[in-house]
């Protein structure tokens, strides 16, 4: 591991699903610090391509390297692509925190429970400890007042950010946000982008699967357009906003930006 | 109607009433302990781990718990392999064929509710559990498992009240038990709708006990799924 190897770099990433053809060979290098706002339509792979990162789902070829380090893969005798080593993935995932579309809390647990069971569990912290960071996390999502509620109690809002809460007390390294505000109802989506926004603002390093193109505009540093499982569109929001170099990218934001 | 025959007898009740809470909570603890790993290995991906426990489920759920204690008490006794073995002095006893079928009954019936609820855990919180950095066996222990307890929970109520009815058919291998209780004291003083109606009320009073424990536990289990009030 050196020092100037970037936070997260993608090397040809491929994935298919059967002959489907998902991605067809992404890279992507994320600095430390940096915000990465990963656009496209849907069926663009822009998720595949999010959860090939954490290995929710096994890249067909490509490599993934977290600070430097190779996730090693190998392959079965049926073709089938597995980790060679489960533990460096657990190990890797537990610094390397995921917000989800659906949220996915735990519904048995509540709102601090939720945030405290990594912390505890994964990384052995302390118990009080861990409660203190959860506070911690939960206060800076503006959730503390609901830390006694179970998930079901909340409103999708709230739910999101109880999650982003419990990604955060991971520490993680690396946060990756899978369409983070696309479960929602239109006015909880700026409750949960205020939070965003100020992790940003932190110097978090996040990459974002959005469709908000106002977050991808104002807060991110980097934008990507993933469009049938190519990326055709790489640069500051700046440029790739005013002008954009892939017809594809133009017709998606004439049809965003209306 | 004369409840004298009963009040004489009382005792005897009392006994038989304290062999069925034995059988039965004897039963429901080695049940659920064998039903957890039964429920994980019937639910693994790979066949030659999930054939047996599913074979096994099959076996006691297809048959009445009657036959089973009928080939366990009186079945193997045929055979002079099981005679001589050192299970002899076990198998030869009432109690414990009634306890064994009664145990391998409620696993296989306790096994299949939880791989069921199991089952339905909510794909995303598994993922959630997975990306945060869990193994595979934390997953289950701390998401998975507590998750579809919760599920299994009015279910496995009904077992446990199924289970209690179904330790009557002791009283039929000449355990005395609460029904071995009523059959004695039916022959002695040939009371039948007193007698049998005393054992159907201290059964009522036991399911009474068990409805109340497990609304006692749904209501501390469950508080992630009712309304949230005012």
């Amino acid at each position: 591991m050196n020092e100037n190897s970037p936070a997260l770099a993608v090397e040809n990433l491929r994935k298919n699903f059967g002959t489907l053809e998902v991605l067809k060979g992404i890279s992507l290098a994320a600095r430390e610090r940096d915000v990465v706002s990963i656009l496209g339509s849907s069926g663009s792979g822009k998720s595949t391509f999010l959860r090939c990162i954490n290995l929710l789902e096994t890249p067909t070829s490509g490599e993934v390297h977290f600070k430097g380090e190779r996730i090693e893969m190998r392959e079965r005798a049926n073709g089938e692509r597995v980790p060679c080593d489960r533990k460096q993935v657990d190990r890797i995932r537990s610094r390397l925190a995921m917000v989800f579309q659906q949220f996915n809390l735990w519904t048995h647990m509540t709102v601090l429970q939720n945030v405290m069971e990594a912390p505890v569990h994964v990384l052995k912290i302390a118990k009080n400890e861990a409660r203190e960071r959860a506070l911690e996390m939960l206060d800076k999502v503006d959730m503390s007042e609901r830390r006694d509620y179970y998930p079901s109690h909340l409103s999708g809002g709230q739910q999101q950010r109880a999650a982003i809460a419990r990604a955060l007390a991971m520490e993680p390294e690396v946060m990756l946000f899978d369409e983070p505000t696309s479960a929602l109802d239109p006015e909880l989506v700026g409750e949960v982008l205020k939070v965003m926004r100020g992790l940003a603002e932190e110097g978090r390093t996040m990459l974002v699967v959005t469709h908000e193109m106002g977050f991808a505009r104002e807060v991110s540093d980097r934008v990507v357009f993933l469009h049938q499982g190519r990326k055709e569109e790489d640069g500051a929001p700046a440029e790739v906003f005013e002008s954009p170099k892939s017809e594809r990218f133009r017709q998606f934001l004439a049809g965003n930006l209306k | 109607m004369d409840f004298a025959a009963i009040i004489g007898n009382l005792d005897l009740y009392l006994q038989g009433l304290w062999v069925t809470v034995q059988l039965v909570a004897l039963a429901l603890v080695i049940g659920l302990a064998l039903a957890v790993p039964l429920a994980l290995a019937a639910s693994a991906r790979r066949v030659w781990v999930n054939f047996l426990p599913h074979a096994f489920i099959y076996c006691f759920r297809g048959t009445p718990l009657l036959v089973q204690i009928y080939l366990i008490y009186y079945g193997l006794g045929q055979f002079a392999a099981v005679r001589e073995s050192f299970l002899w002095p076990v198998l030869s006893e009432a109690y414990w064929c009634a306890l064994i079928s009664f145990a391998l009954n409620t696993a296989a019936y306790t096994g299949e509710i939880i791989r069921g609820a199991m089952a339905q855990t909510p794909a995303g919180e598994i993922e959630a559990a997975r990306a945060c950095g869990m193994s595979p066996a934390m997953t289950y222990r701390r998401v998975i498992l507590p998750s579809a307890f919760r599920r299994a929970l009015p279910a496995y109520g009904n077992e446990v009240i199924f289970m209690l009815h179904g330790s009557a058919l002791a009283g039929i291998i000449t355990i005395v038990d609460l029904f071995g209780a009523a059959r004695i004291v039916n022959s002695r003083h040939f009371v039948p709708f007193e007698s049998y109606i005393t054992a159907g009320f201290f059964y009522l009073c036991m399911t009474f006990l068990i409805v109340w424990a497990f609304k006692f536990i749904e209501r501390h289990w469950h508080a992630h799924l009712k309304p949230l009030r005012g």
